[in-house]
């Protein structure tokens, strides 16, 4: 992979610093200290744990365990008394005496009930008010599964919905949004790769097997340098690794569809599996009530999630894992679309030494669909029209942590991802005889180099700052097209194309996207903090919808589109109450965005070669306040989440060229969400939402054409309406059986929109159906009732 | 596509979910009154109408009011013709006689309109048509239809043109050119530039002149037009299209029309909407029996 001279030098220069600092901070650290470190895993399933505090009792000098569970301290020399503390474990402590290094490998029990009756003491270093990243949410999949479900199914996408900061335009609607940044913004990472899809049935379910996850990182803000690409948020999925004390089953029946995954070890203590699996059976319980058209009517999806881990020795372990996931839809021969994700990664992690750890990952990613349409066998004429188009990446990301002592850690490392998309390959055969349209193949290298500081010098006090060097380079074998600069608004004019040879460079792009974030510690129970953080996204999704289509196609960018850039900048104020009752938070965003993708009306996106014709740059900007409160001990548990804010843009062209509000803007958005246990056996989860109606726009006249009442806004501005406020309750009961030793089962029942509302997703004009001469605005609801389900829930 | 689209997130939403679709009030301020300028010259023999009225509230139930006092004057760019057009019965229109077209295939054609003191302009071109070649259909039950409407779902079997890429307006009537049904809209055989030449017209295309909720019943007659395009008039008309069918979870954001009549004077403001286009057409019709 060859980079630019500008690149390497910079690149080279953030290396040199890097090295720089290293040596400063050995040269500061030069009385006796020693370093304890190791991985903190659970004692009865062998799973890496991640975000346990590690402090030393009476002091705030402690560190947390990274996505893989390693952590490393170093303290002076002497006696020391440590303490793992987590959510949901019986903390442990011990005494230590360091007179060396020290490899110290901890298993944690979970505690028998939730950690009521635990007093707590020392400081959490996980908690909020004491990390130093402003706007971040984590969750692990037994917080999630506590929530209500649509038709008994946990899921990722639809609970970080409730966080604050997150929306979507509605229900059903494909991916969400993250203060004020369009669906696209958002770096969806599945154990490290990218995904392109998050939702099955057009967006309903999330393509996350809840069996599968063990943690969810959403970052709103003041991102650490390693993350990049994407402007909005970044959502960092980890799966499990799987239990590798012993074989187990975890499944689910429901009425949608149902789960299964198998997990133990493949050499105890030393390496393990998970395979989780789920489809859904709509068609098939359907299919008795369809004949004619509809009898051969496919409707289902389904996924599977695997990984396998290797511990090779002290040292080296390796992880592979993968994600095949597929929505299939098709009436018969007739007609047949599918589309879905395919992941693998393979990583290594490496300790160094007792301060040096490495995670080397690849990965390989593809987002696909097809669809096709075939003539009905009686028919004379024999046709067949099918539609491909894809995206695929390779990348690599060496990634590199360096706990210099327990005030400074240094992260470095590179990434480097090879793009090739596909956006589109028709072909149309009508007897035999074939005419393609196969629009030409894009490729692309990104890559990044980055270092960032975490440095605590002292108790109230830190920092992490940093930058990342990232670059994205538009590559043939292709061919650009050169469009004349016209009236804004209008599709522009072909001038020349131009055809590059494969490798070579068609248009090239660097940033520099300086990071940092800061913590201020007012007292024990609160802190401040400060947070800024450029990105740049050097690709987008095309989508001129509500809500993206599965056949909207990415496209990088390139000599007509430049990359968005963000800035955005959070404070923040974190105060958790004595003895970990809860936490609050509040925090403040502004954030802009710079040439951020626009279409002009009635724009082109399907199998069209010159589609950059139609689009626009445009400027952003959102603000807002967040406010989060959460409680998670105790018999009541959950949060509340408050956003206030405002996203909107300006393009060229459009809406006379002044700021317009953005589909995804809601001004108010409220999340309660709320779990109570009234026995060992049964709780009850409730979950009530409430926003402001999404922008709208909607025509306040028609005209008389070709017989034809076609809707139009006088006013030429874009979303000068709202629609209703949105608002919904949902439910649910969970009753655990008798658990026995091995067989734990609980039955989930829920309702969904408990109160029936008819929320609007959009509200469209038309003539009407039955009397074309009346004209009339329709309310679409996607869910308009009360939607009850139930699910069996089982491990074994 | 989009139709296919539309069809799976209703039988999602309907399998699953409750889906449901209200007529709601809307409370939305009267809008500025433009004037619409409704012209499509064919070639069709015998007289030729356009309509300019003037465009009206949304769910106003009155009919558009009716523009009596403009000057339209249709020119044959290509043989040098000029047409006036006259008002009566609320449209515009010339009568070149039963058996004689205004249009001529490959001929080009300028639409002059005067309102006041506001002179409007735009050109277009007739293009060839390929014909018709037949209409069949299938009765359905009930049970059998996508819809569940019973009745006769009717498609056209034609072929496209050879040669460079053709934008089609197919639409079909129920019974008499006086109750249209529904539209299509292809490129060449298809849906996009550049795939097919010279096909029969691909499935989702003929089986567009059946409504998919409003099958045809016994002794109704199927008819249908097609009509050629240029390039322009086909973006146009599938912009119309997108704005009449916005519906579902892939509804895209009203964007108003684009008209092609373009004021004479570049420092007026003054404009109106609708369009100008020409086309070559054919018919063809088939009773239900």
């Amino acid at each position: 992979m060859k980079l630019t001279r500008p690149f390497k030098s910079t690149a080279c220069t953030l290396l040199l610093l890097c090295l720089g600092m290293l040596s400063i901070q050995r040269a500061t650290a030069q009385q006796q200290r020693y370093t304890i470190s190791g991985y903190v895993r659970d004692e009865q399933s062998g799973e890496s744990l991640i975000g346990i505090s590690i402090g030393k009792t009476g002091t705030t000098l402690g560190t947390v365990t990274n996505e893989y569970g390693f952590y490393s301290l170093t303290l002076p020399a002497g006696k020391h008394e440590l303490q793992y503390t987590y959510i949901g474990y019986a903390p442990m402590k011990f005494t230590i005496d360091l007179t060396s290094n020290i490899r110290k490998d901890i298993r944690l029990a979970q505690a028998d009930r939730q950690l009521n009756e635990v007093v707590i003491t020392g400081k959490h270093q996980e908690k909020n008010i004491n990390t130093l990243n402003t706007s971040l949410n984590k969750l692990d999949i037994a917080e999630i599964k506590k929530l209500p479900t649509l038709m008994g199914e946990v899921d990722v996408l639809r609970t970080i919905q409730t966080l604050p900061g997150v929306n979507t335009v509605g229900e059903g609607a494909a991916g969400f949004n993250v203060r004020g940044g369009n669906q696209d913004e958002n770096l969806i990472l599945l154990d490290e790769a990218p995904l392109y899809n998050s939702t099955h049935m057009l967006g309903f379910f999330s393509v996350f097997n809840p069996d599968a996850v063990k943690n969810i990182n959403l970052i709103k803000g003041g991102f650490p340098a390693e993350y990049g690409g994407r402007t909005a948020s970044v959502l960092d999925i980890r799966m499990k690794d799987g239990n590798d004390q012993r074989l187990g089953l975890t499944g689910g029946i429901g009425n949608i569809f149902s789960r299964l995954a198998i997990e133990g070890p493949i050499k105890k203590d030393q390496s393990s599996f998970i395979i989780a699996g789920r489809r859904s059976y709509m068609d098939i319980l359907m299919k008795p009530f369809l004949s004619g058209d509809m009898a051969d009517t496919k409707l289902y999806f389904y996924d599977v999630t695997a990984k396998a881990n290797f511990k090779l020795n002290k040292n080296n372990t390796i992880f592979v894992s993968g994600y095949l996931g597929r929505d299939v839809f098709g009436f018969g021969n007739e007609a047949n679309m599918n589309w879905g994700n395919t992941t693998g990664t393979v990583r290594w992690n490496h300790i160094f030494n007792s301060r040096l750890f490495l995670n080397l990952s690849t990965y390989y990613t593809k987002y696909d669909y097809s669809l096709e349409f075939k003539s009905d066998e009686t028919d004379q004429v024999q046709q067949n029209f099918s539609w491909v188009s894809n995206i695929i990446n390779y990348g690599v990301k060496p990634a590199f942590t360096y706990y210099v002592n327990a005030k400074n850690t240094l992260h470095f490392g590179l990434q480097s991802t090879y793009y090739t998309f596909k956006p589109g390959k028709s072909i149309a055969t009508e007897d035999g005889r074939s005419d393609a349209i196969i629009l030409r193949d894009k490729h692309a290298l990104e890559s990044a180099a980055y270092i960032d500081h975490e440095w605590k010098p002292t108790s109230r006090f830190g920092i992490q700052y940093g930058a990342r060097l990232s670059g994205f380079q538009f590559l043939g074998k292709s061919t650009a097209f050169y469009y004349a600069d016209t009236t804004p608004g209008i599709r522009k004019r072909l001038t020349g194309t131009e055809d590059f040879a494969s490798g070579k460079v068609i248009a090239d792009y660097y940033f520099l996207e300086p990071r940092v974030s800061a913590r201020y510690g007012l007292n024990s129970t609160s802190s401040v903090k400060l947070s800024y953080a450029r990105s740049a996204q050097y690709m987008h999704q095309l989508s001129t919808t509500a809500s993206p289509t599965p056949i909207d196609i990415w496209t990088p960018v390139s000599n007509n589109v430049k990359p968005q850039v963000t800035d955005q900048v959070t404070a923040g104020y974190f105060y958790n109450a004595p003895g970990d009752q809860f936490e609050v938070s509040a925090e403040v965003f502004y954030k802009t965005m710079k040439d951020q993708l626009d279409f002009i009306d009635n724009a082109n996106m399907y199998l069209n070669e010159q589609l950059e014709a139609d689009l626009v740059s445009a400027k952003g900007r959102a603000y807002g306040l967040e406010i989060y409160a959460k409680r998670d001990i105790g018999k009541t548990t959950g949060w509340l989440s408050y956003t206030l804010s405002r996203s909107e843009r300006q393009t060229p062209g459009i809406s006379k060229n002044e700021w317009f509000l953005n589909r995804y803007d809601r001004t108010h958005n409220v999340n309660l969400v709320v779990s109570h246990e009234f026995t060992k056996r049964t709780s009850l989860g409730a979950n009530w939402v409430f926003a402001s109606g999404t922008p709208a726009t909607f025509a306040d006249a028609r005209m008389e054409y070709q017989d034809w009442d076609i809707p139009y806004n006088t006013t030429d501005k874009r979303n000068n309406y709202r629609l209703a406020p949105f608002h919904r309750l949902d439910l649910s009961f969970t009753w655990k059986g008798k658990q026995l030793k091995r067989w734990k089962g609980e039955w989930v029942f829920s309702l969904y929109n408990v109160y029936a509302r008819r929320n609007a997703y959009t509200v469209y004009f038309q003539q009407n159906k039955d009397d074309p001469t009346k004209t009339e605005a329709v309310r679409l609801s996607i869910i308009g009732s009360i939607i009850p389900g139930i699910t069996y829930n089982f491990k074994f | 596509m989009k139709r296919f689209l539309y069809i799976f997130s209703i039988l999602t939403a309907g399998a699953g979910f409750t889906a449901c679709e209200d007529v709601i009030d809307l409370d939305v301020p009267e809008g500025k009154t433009y004037t619409v300028v409704d012209a499509w010259i064919t070639n069709a023999p015998g007289k030729q109408d356009i309509r300019i009225t003037q465009t009206v509230p949304y769910t106003s139930t009155q009919p558009a009011p009716v523009v009596d006092n403009a000057v339209v004057i249709l020119s044959d760019l290509t043989d040098g013709t000029t047409y006036n057009f006259t008002f009566a019965d609320g449209v515009y229109s010339y009568d070149p006689g039963a058996d004689n077209s205004i249009g001529k295939l490959n001929h080009a054609y300028r639409l002059r309109v005067q309102l006041g003191e506001e002179i409007f302009e735009a050109t277009d071109t007739i293009r060839n048509v390929p014909a018709i070649d037949s209409i069949t259909y299938e009765y359905k039950k009930e049970e059998d239809a996508e819809s569940g409407e019973e009745g006769y779902y009717a498609r056209f079997h034609g072929r496209d043109l050879p040669g460079q890429t053709d934008y089609y307006w197919i639409r079909s009537y129920r019974n008499s050119l006086a109750r249209k049904e529904a539209d299509v809209f292809a490129i060449n055989a298809a849906f996009n530039e550049g795939i097919t030449d010279s096909a029969v017209f691909i499935t989702p295309i003929s089986e567009g002149i059946t409504k998919y909720d409003k099958p045809f019943q016994l002794n109704e007659t199927v008819i249908v037009r097609i009509a050629s395009c240029t390039k322009a008039s086909h973006t146009f008309l599938t912009h119309v299209e997108s704005q009449l069918n916005n519906g579902g979870l892939f509804a895209s954001i009203l964007q108003n029309v684009k008209s092609n009549l373009v004021n004479t004077n570049t420092a007026s403001q003054a404009r109106v909407l609708g369009w100008f286009g020409t086309s070559g057409v054919k018919y063809n019709e088939k009773v239900i029996r």
